[in-house]
């Protein structure tokens, strides 16, 4: 026994060496180009934004004259009489875009495509996803034309002037109107897919329960489907504000802020990368995207707290490698 | 091949799964391990596989300690429960893969396929997926594959817990004689007492991480050292009664409030003057007889070629396996005796047999 | 009775499917105008008119562009290089995360993974004002900067930074995707490929990647149409005209200081679109999927 032990102790020294190795290695060379991208472009990023929001740097200093300037960036947005408009045109955005289609139009479309012959359920969800898969520029193109002046708007040609309404281009005259449409209508098809594959998966005893019980369709939809999606129901929920507080493209395309459509990420984005006079202010867009990504963070980890992250990993239940 | 396990414990976080196992095989032996489900039974096999690593304790092939090395580099064979076909392959790829990671030359790896596949009767599958074949025709390949790199250790994970009854009697004298034929040592998971019981040489029962016997088969019939072997083994399961032995002369009674049983001298010794004791006994040990003790017929099971009858004695119920001819029906009215030199004692706290130990 | 979960009449079937209809009109109609214009001199709402007015009109004089304008071919060949330069860095950094992070246990494993999560839901965008600063720090690094063939490099201004941009902002969804599908593979499979003599490299190579074919498919798929259409990552680091994609060339198409003519602009959206279209045609089961498949992943 004596004997085994110095066996044991004798390839323990070079062994373990080599073993803690590969053990080390050969998890990193999988994770090795994830971890190098993730380090360049989020992390090193982040310090960045973080770095030039405490700067004054802007195309008139340049990459060399520039001076550490502290929180002055943060006074200016705070003093600039825009914000206040730009943060309540956000919110406003966000929470009419969310709940009118990024999770009531998902639900309705969910629903409806769940309880019609399947077939048709999923055209009608295919034609829902088009809009996600279509070039942006191209979608907003089509916006454009739906609300253009007579004689060319379709809106105005098809539907306005046999009312009697007197034909106007319809994106400067309802701004948010467009903005709010067009984001909404490539929105709703995430919620709509989640949905449609949670009302799905619910367990058919349940349906077949509540239909002996007599329940109504609107019953059924309020006592079992509801309560049985909630969970996909508070993630689309929380996972679209975040991704509407922060994505900008449509807006871009569609308004370019014009008509008071501006909101704080387009606006950090103008100022600092993208604004008609190549007058690039990057301390102080940094600070407004510093603020968003601040935000970001904290509703990131919030939802992982809430979405119970340890369950969804399991173990590994190989410990060879 | 000598496998051999010293004090392997696994932890995974707090939970202890196996707990200071001691076991050694014999060269080209049949060993059983044998427990219920989540017993670490398993776990066991896997740390040997050198799929988990042992928290404690030194796990050595044929004297060399392999508790580093990579399951790759211990030249095993392993079968598993679901089978663990590449889904993605054909028979033959599945069968060659082992070979072709060892870089056999091409001509013997096929040759050793081809034999392989005809001695597991799968030759005319070679070209198939294994979607395509039945239950029992998957677990061959999975046999084929895990003999064709002629293995040093065989390692079975209930492999037969998913075929039908008649195909999991008809694998299992297959590959009971498979090994005996080919003597390699192997190592088999089951939580099937009949299975470990027909095909082990010696099994080792396991319950809740920690090794409860290793012996062969009859012995653990007859002389079960813990009660969870004696419950465990055996179907129908031993009758369990709580008794005080009594010496009475020279012959000795195990008595509780209502009844009375003789038991032979050389096993109640062992058992009288400890206050309350288990006693277990196996159906096949009653027997009806005229003047034994009486009692009432309370359910009645046909098993085919026995009735498995319940007689009630006040409280106490005993099973018994009776022949149907004598068409025995509820609320018979019958007499009993108990075979005594068959009778089993352990220690109620210890669980502990009180003969065998 | 129809064959879906709910039970009511085929009216009521109707009635559903005519609500659905409603709702669905504006994608409908959008869509419609861009195919009718494309074949139009212009179009009064969906009527194709010719330049007095008048309805007919039809011409396919949209299109010349695809003859007559050098530019939408070298723009075409680079949306294509960025789509198919984005589909295999996602699918490969991707798989070879999500496989460690499924499968293996090392140390660092479950921040990797709360990691990965958090930046599953961060909002990349909102970076790109620093990322223009580490892509200028990258040109200057040489060969990889500015001096490989067909790419460009990694830098700004080039076709491959574009790519790296894309596939990092894109990679905490692909590696959360990806350990999903490792995660739904049995560990029978990898432990039987491992005693078969097989290294972790090689399991993820021989076993594992061929048995999340689907998964690679439906994220490939993905991740093609999206470096297809991006619009704003390109928009943002490449300046050069020569260097733009079709999404660019578009926005450009419509910024110029000469009066737009839609009709074109259209045709090259349809352009742009068909191929898409005619991958989602074949593929949105896979598609459909991945975006459930995400979700059973993420929430």
């Amino acid at each position: 026994m004596s004997e085994d032990i110095a066996r044991m102790g004798q390839c323990k020294g070079p062994n373990r060496l080599l073993d803690h190795l590969r053990r080390a290695w050969g998890p990193f060379l999988f994770m090795a180009p994830a971890t190098i991208l993730v380090l360049i472009f989020f992390l090193a990023p982040v310090i960045i934004i973080i770095g030039i929001s405490l700067t004054n740097m802007s195309s008139a200093t340049g990459f060399k004259n520039w001076a550490w300037i502290g929180l002055q960036n943060y006074g200016k947005i705070f003093r600039n009489p825009k914000s206040g408009t730009i943060f309540r045109n956000t919110v406003f955005y966000v929470l009419v875009t969310l709940s009118l289609f990024n999770v009531g139009m998902a639900l309705v479309v969910a629903l409806l495509t769940t309880h019609v012959p399947r077939r048709g359920g999923f055209l009608f969800r295919s034609l829902w996803l088009l809009p996600r898969i279509t070039p942006s520029v191209v979608y907003i193109m089509m916006w454009n034309y739906i609300a253009a002046d007579a004689p060319y708007g379709i809106l105005n040609r098809h539907l306005l002037t046999p009312l009697g309404v007197k034909p106007t281009n319809w994106v400067p005259a309802q701004p948010w109107a467009f903005v709010i449409l067009t984001n909404g209508f490539i929105g709703a098809s995430f919620g709509m897919i989640i949905f449609s594959s949670a009302i799905e998966s619910i367990p058919r005893d349940y349906m077949i329960a509540a239909l002996v019980d007599g329940c109504s369709l609107w019953q059924r939809i309020r006592y079992v489907i509801l309560p049985m999606i909630r969970w996909p129901l508070l993630f689309v929920t929380t996972y679209q504000t975040l991704s509407l507080l922060t994505s900008f493209e449509y807006i871009l395309l569609l308004t370019d802020g014009q008509f008071n459509t501006e909101v704080w990420s387009l606006w950090a984005y103008h100022r600092a990368l993208n604004n008609y006079w190549g007058n690039f202010q990057w301390g102080f867009g940094a600070a407004l995207a510093t603020i968003l990504v601040i935000v970001g963070i904290v509703m990131a980890v919030v939802y992982m707290r809430y979405f119970q992250f340890t369950e969804l990993v399991q173990e590994p239940r190989i410990e060879a490698l | 091949m000598i496998v051999k396990l010293e004090h392997v414990t696994k932890k995974f976080g707090d939970v202890v799964a196996v707990d200071d196992i001691n076991l050694e095989t014999r060269d080209g032996e049949f060993v059983a391990l044998l427990g219920p489900s989540g017993c670490g039974k398993t776990t066991t096999l896997l740390m040997i596989a050198g799929i988990y690593r042992p928290t404690e304790g030194v796990i050595r092939f044929g004297g060399r300690v392999v508790n580093r090395v990579p399951p790759k580099d211990r030249n095993i064979g392993m079968v598993f429960q679901s089978y663990a076909l590449y889904p993605h392959m054909t028979v033959l790829e599945n069968l060659t893969f082992p070979m072709r990671l060892k870089k056999v030359p091409r001509t013997e790896m096929l040759q050793r396929a081809q034999q392989v596949a005809d001695m597991m009767g799968i030759g005319h599958l070679l070209d198939r997926k294994p979607g395509q074949l039945s239950g029992g025709q998957q677990q061959r390949v999975a046999l084929g594959r895990a003999l064709v790199k002629q293995p040093d250790v065989l390692l079975f994970d209930e492999p037969l817990s998913n075929l039908d009854a008649r195909l999991r009697l008809s694998m299992r004298a297959e590959i009971k004689r498979l090994q005996l034929d080919l003597g390699i040592t192997s190592i088999y998971v089951t939580h099937d007492q009949v299975e470990a019981m027909t095909m082990a040489e010696r099994i080792a029962v396991i319950r809740d991480g920690q090794l409860q016997a290793f012996c062969p088969p009859n012995e653990l019939y007859d002389q079960p050292r813990t009660l969870f072997v004696a419950s465990f083994i055996g179907n129908p399961p031993m009758n369990f009664l709580e008794v005080e032995v009594v010496a009475d002369g020279d012959a000795f009674k195990a008595r509780c409030p209502e009844i009375e049983i003789p038991v032979s001298a050389e096993r109640g010794r062992a058992a009288a003057g400890r206050g309350k004791v288990v006693m277990g006994v196996r159906p096949e040990d009653i027997y009806l007889t005229r003047d034994g003790i009486a009692g009432e017929v309370y359910v009645v099971e046909p098993l085919g070629r026995d009735d498995l009858v319940d007689v009630r004695v006040g409280d106490v119920h005993f099973k018994t396996l009776v022949d149907p001819g004598l068409g025995l029906k509820i609320g018979d009215q019958v007499r009993f005796g108990i075979r005594p030199e068959r009778v089993q004692f352990f220690d109620p706290r210890t669980e502990h047999s009180l003969l065998w130990n | 009775m129809d064959e879906t979960m709910g039970v009511g009449g085929r009216g009521r079937a109707i009635l559903l499917l005519t609500v659905l209809a409603v709702l669905t009109v504006p994608i409908v109609v959008g869509y419609l105008w861009v195919i009718i214009s494309t074949f139009s001199q212009r179009t009064y709402g969906l009527i194709p008119v010719d330049a007095n007015g008048h309805p007919g009109g039809l011409t396919l004089r949209n299109w010349s562009f695809l003859w007559k304008d050098a530019a939408i071919w070298r723009v075409t060949v680079n949306t294509f290089v960025l789509a198919v330069g984005l589909t295999v860095g996602i699918v490969v950094v991707s798989s070879l995360a999500g496989y460690a992070l499924s499968r293996i246990s090392f140390p660092g494993r479950r921040p990797f993974l709360a990691t990965t999560l958090v930046l599953h839901a961060f909002p990349s965008v909102t970076l790109l004002i620093a990322i223009y600063f580490v892509l200028r720090w990258i040109t200057h690094i040489p060969v990889v900067g500015r001096g490989i063939p067909v790419i460009g490099g990694f830098g700004y201004n080039t076709l491959g930074g574009v790519i790296l941009v894309s596939v990092a902002l894109e990679l905490p969804l692909g590696v959360w995707l990806m350990k999903g599908f490792f995660d739904q593979v049995p560990w029978d499979i990898e432990r039987a490929a491992l005693i078969d003599g097989c290294s972790r490299l090689r399991v993820w190579w021989e076993i594992m990647l061929p048995l999340i074919k689907p998964g690679i498919a439906a994220l490939s798929i993905f991740s093609f149409i999206s470096g297809w259409n991006s619009f704003l990552i390109p928009y943002t680091f490449m300046t050069s005209q020569e260097k733009s994609t079709i999404a660019t060339y578009l926005r450009s198409l419509l910024s110029d200081t000469a009066p737009v003519n839609y009709s074109t602009v259209a045709a090259v959206g349809l352009f742009q679109l068909i191929p898409v279209m005619i991958f989602f045609l074949f593929t949105q089961e896979y598609l459909l999927n991945i975006f459930s498949g995400g979700v059973k992943g993420g929430s």
